[in-house]
């Protein structure tokens, strides 16, 4: 399967802050990831500079072959992109968008954007900047759907959206890149939507990948354990199986990729008393925060 | 893809520009009833009196009216873009970035080239049916160089609201300041004869600048 999107030795620096250096990305034709990371991890700068929006310090990333920096019309036209926000020219009312759309892009289908338009309580003549943030998000949506492209770049879809439209936006999504195999690179600070939206996942932490991988493969093989210290002085934080770990007082919250056996083996064998150890079952988020941190 | 780049732009200006041109016209139209009045009231003589011999310019009134109606036009024109960076918008469409900024910077180019156009010929319609030759054309020399000013102003707006970095845009706009006036200094009707031309050119000049801030804005400076 070819690769749609191709970041290659990415790094980039605000100033002399580092955000991230050598981080590669591969996106395959047909599979939606999610691109997941703390507020400042680099998300939106990833989502610029696949756009052309902002040059890295170095490496190149390449959508269908081409430099993200020097796409030409013809990519152009085949890349869906969705701002921050749904943002949209919130001057013009819903025919007056469609309308203007509709001149660039050769395989404008307008049936899905005026069934979705059909289910939004607004008036024909509605400015958009007069319209709610998840009406907005559906005339977004909407456009998306009739450009028809094959790869969608979603920033933060979720943003402003309350329950009912994030799913709805997210069923209306799934179903259709399943269905017309088209490729989606989002991010979104709601994991819980992720879960149930993307294929593979790609989680950063400032300045680094943490990981990247099928979600089902991560949600598989990383773990939490949950378990008490006999005593508090105990610090399991330098270990290299353990990805992260909580800790209040002495009860432990322990995230690893290693095996249940392989844990209590190692406590076992470190004179590591405890109780209550159990396995918890986490959904995306936990794993997520448990990756990641708390702070 | 031009004719929905047109849609766009047209949407965003058309009420500032239908309003400046009929306000446009309505000052030209006051300044004509002044002119009649006072040939009513004081005598066709003392109007040509003044004019002649005393440099009064009858059409002194119009002298800021193409300067406001180009940064207005440049402000409703460019801001939508710059408001959440919605200008990201027009980058990612499936055209040449320059292609359709050069798209933009033409529509707001022609449309206040034809206010300005309408405004000089009616101008140029009322001053022959009261004026003769040499004041007519003393007065359409005149006001040449405040029509370029308007221009000027409109490409400055344009570098000034696309441009991503504030620090910029306060150089941008102390330049504007200093250059602009360099088209309204002189009292004199007729002054300008020698360099209007020269007056065009120094505005083509400055007409593409914004391609600069568009460019900055791309590269991610912020």
């Amino acid at each position: 399967m070819n690769n749609v999107i191709e970041c290659n030795n990415l790094t980039h620096y605000y100033g002399t802050k580092l955000v991230y250096e050598n981080l590669n990305i591969h996106v395959k034709e047909g599979s939606i990831l999610g691109l997941l990371g703390k507020n400042g991890a680099g998300k939106t700068t990833t989502i610029n500079i696949l756009n052309g929006f902002l040059q890295p310090r170095s490496g190149e990333c390449l959508i269908y072959g081409e430099n993200t920096q020097k796409l030409t019309p013809h990519t152009k036209g085949r890349i869906g992109f969705l701002i921050e926000g749904h943002i949209q020219y919130a001057f013009m009312d819903i025919h007056q968008i469609e309308k203007f759309y509709s001149g660039f892009y050769p395989n404008w289908n307008n049936k899905p954007y005026w069934d979705l338009m059909s289910k939004l309580k607004v008036t024909p003549s509605q400015k958009i900047s007069t319209m709610s943030c998840g009406q907005r998000s559906q005339v977004a949506l909407g456009l998306i759907l009739a450009q028809d492209p094959d790869l969608l770049i979603l920033d933060d879809f979720s943003m402003g959206l309350d329950p009912g439209y994030r799913r709805l936006f997210i069923d209306y999504l799934r179903a259709y890149a399943k269905s017309e195999n088209k490729t989606i690179f989002t991010t979104s600070h709601i994991i819980s939507d992720m879960e149930r939206l993307i294929d593979d996942v790609l989680i950063m932490d400032y300045n680094r990948v943490l990981a990247q991988c099928p979600v089902k493969e991560f949600m598989q093989d990383f773990k939490q354990f949950n378990f008490t210290l006999d005593k508090d002085n105990i610090d399991l934080s330098k270990e290299k199986f353990v990805s992260n770990i909580e800790k209040v007082k002495n009860d432990v919250e322990l995230y690893t990729y290693e095996s249940e056996d392989f844990v209590k083996k190692f406590l076992d064998d470190n004179g590591v008393e405890t109780k209550n150890f159990k396995k918890v079952k986490m959904n995306l988020e936990d794993a997520f925060i448990g990756l990641t941190g708390k702070y | 893809m031009l004719k929905s780049m047109i849609y766009k732009e047209w949407l965003k200006i058309r009420w500032f520009l239908i309003g400046a041109a009929v306000a446009g016209l309505l000052v030209i139209a006051y300044m004509y009833m002044n002119t009649q009045r006072s040939i009513t009231f004081g005598g066709a003589s003392s109007v040509w009196y003044n004019i002649m011999f005393l440099n009064r310019m009858f059409y002194k009134i119009l002298k800021y009216i193409p300067l406001l109606i180009g940064l207005g036009i440049g402000v409703a024109q460019y801001f939508p873009e710059t408001v959440n960076k919605r200008i990201k918008l027009t980058f990612h469409l499936p055209i040449l970035e320059n292609k359709a900024l050069l798209m933009m910077l033409g529509f707001g180019t022609a449309s206040l080239l034809a206010t300005y156009l309408l405004h000089f010929v009616v101008f140029w319609l009322l001053s022959s049916s009261y004026f003769g030759y040499e004041i007519t054309n003393a007065a359409l020399i005149t006001i040449t160089p405040w029509f370029l000013a308007g221009l000027a102003a409109y490409f400055f707006v344009a570098l000034i609201v696309l441009e991503p970095i504030w620090m910029y845009r306060i150089f941008y706009s102390f330049a504007a300041i200093a250059f602009v006036p360099l088209y309204l200094n002189s009292g004199m009707a007729g002054a300008y004869a020698p360099i209007n031309i020269q007056l065009v050119l120094l505005t083509l000049l400055i007409s593409v600048s914004m391609l600069f801030s568009a460019y900055r804005f791309r590269k991610g400076e912020m």
